[in-house]
């Protein structure tokens, strides 16, 4: 090897230690994780020779969407593979497998996809899956100007990369997941404890006992036609005044009681 | 088995048990845990609730906890991290000293609390009882790792199925039963003009004054038998 091929080769090492460690690093506590695929998308340019590179990522239905690029014109390419139906990304996202097509120039198994490539000045593309265990998430797909594609080396580096992004990918939906479900809880819980609250606030304001108090509430909510937790958590934030509540008349029998 | 084929079975079997009757929860974790007592709490905000308990001991020490807002379970919950007090002397007496002081009264030697965490957020705690001395063994403490997770599952699948805004059944009763504290303090926010928080503040403060559990103050005061003073009255017993 040549003095300058090997400063290449020591600076590529550095270079790939570093987007690991950048990678993980962004995984460690409220992450983002569209910034971590953005990361993804430019070091594999910069890793990998490639010219350009872009993600998609299947949707809760299981269609594809694209979600980064290193720049516009493959956000286009992308999107071109997915309404079009065809292209390296779909076949990888399909198969779960790797995709590499080294010569857009010679037949190809999307015509229309590899006129695009070619027009933009691609002639190689490669499609990693991004995949936990069995599971397919999405792809990440590379350009090359020259003919080729990528050797075997880079093709199990950018593996290497997107099985990283995609457990910054999984992480992140368990995240969203827990936090949606968790504030149905507490909502819940919070509701709940309005109610009594404001049960107790009537019942003391008008000197009636809880079921009263409840059926007062339940009145006054109907009347003004908003729900008997807003009313109720209104009442202890004091934005709505327990005299409004007691003004109310019954307009229907008095419900099962509460509590 | 693959543990998390395992853990996926286990999380399943836990949500259908929860469905029958959240009360067997807690005398599951005594059985599989080998422990004294055990008590299962959900928590919202600054409010707590249990949705089961093993025993009235257990029980009375988790009212406790609640009405002087300390001990070992508000520490694992705020701190999001397990504690374990394995001996409840000099030292856990100045962490905690009316809670040591009834837990030693009562025959419990040595507390164990567990926060019930889904990703970031947590929902509970998961507290262990033990009436002598000593830590859990490795076994023990990983398990109720584990239990703890299964048991967040459950309680946030419980939920899943309850209309949105209303608590599903078997957690309602964490609610239920400390309703009287919250139209306690719905009584007393009108009674002084105060917030319901503070208000809830108060009535602790009260209780703890008088030795009494926070429900015990909050009944007389439903029942109109008592009424707070003002910052600048003395209290009258009606």
């Amino acid at each position: 090897m040549s003095d300058d091929a090997l400063a290449r080769a020591a600076t590529r090492q550095t270079l790939t230690a570093t987007t690991f460690v950048e990678i993980v690093d962004t995984l460690v506590s409220d992450f983002d994780v569209i910034e971590v695929l953005t990361l993804l998308t430019s070091r594999s340019v910069d890793l990998l020779d490639a010219a350009a590179a872009g993600i998609l990522l299947a949707d809760s239905a299981g269609q594809l969407r694209v979600v980064g690029a290193s720049n516009e014109q493959i956000q286009l390419l992308e999107l071109f593979q997915v309404q079009n139906d065809q292209g390296p990304c779909l076949d990888c996202f399909h198969s779960g497998q790797v995709v590499l097509h080294s010569n857009l120039d010679t037949i190809s198994p999307w015509p229309l996809f590899a006129a695009e490539c070619t027009k933009a000045g691609f002639a190689s593309v490669c499609a990693v899956p991004l995949r936990l265990r069995a599971h397919t998430l999405g792809c990440l797909n590379m350009f090359m100007c020259e003919p080729g594609g990528l050797t075997d080396t880079d093709v199990a580096l950018s593996q290497a990369l997107a099985d990283v992004a995609s457990i910054a990918i999984i992480q992140d939906q368990a995240t969203r997941d827990a936090a949606i479900r968790e504030g149905h809880l507490q909502h819940a819980l919070n509701s709940r404890i309005a109610i009594e609250q404001a049960k107790g606030m009537i019942a003391e304001h008008n000197r009636v006992d809880m079921d009263e108090a409840f059926s007062r509430l339940r009145a006054y909510a109907r009347n003004t036609n908003r729900g008997l937790t807003d009313v109720a958590k209104a009442l202890v934030a004091g934005t709505t005044d327990v005299s409004a509540v007691s003004a109310t008349r019954r307009s229907a029998p008095p419900p099962p009681p509460h509590a | 088995m693959n543990a998390d084929r395992f853990s996926r079975l286990a999380m399943a079997f836990a949500r259908e048990t929860a469905r029958s009757s959240t009360a067997r929860l807690c005398t599951a974790c005594v059985d599989v845990l080998s422990v004294t007592g055990a008590g299962i709490t959900i928590m919202g905000g600054d409010q707590a609730g249990p949705i089961c308990v093993s025993d009235p001991n257990v029980a009375a020490l988790e009212d406790l906890q609640y009405t002087i807002g300390q001990g070992p379970c508000r520490d694992a919950f705020h701190t999001g991290v397990w504690v374990h007090a394995p001996r409840l002397d000099m030292d856990t007496s100045i962490r905690w000293p009316s809670f040591v002081a009834m837990a030693r009264e009562s025959g419990i030697r040595a507390v164990f609390a567990y926060p019930l965490i889904a990703a970031n957020s947590k929902i509970g705690v998961l507290a262990l009882y033990q009436s002598v001395e000593g830590d859990l063994t490795p076994a023990q403490h990983d398990d109720s790792i584990a239990l703890a997770e299964i048991l967040t599952e459950t309680v946030l699948s419980l939920q899943d199925d309850a209309p949105p805004g209303t608590l599903a059944p078997g957690l309602d009763d964490a609610v239920q039963y400390r309703a009287e504290i919250y139209q306690a303090s719905g009584m007393i926010a009108i009674q002084l003009a105060i917030p319901a928080a503070e208000a809830l503040m108060r009535i602790r403060a009260y209780a703890f004054a008088n030795d009494q559990t926070v429900a015990e103050t909050a009944a007389q005061i439903v029942a109109r038998r008592l009424r707070l003073p003002n910052d600048h009255q003395s209290e009258t017993e009606q």
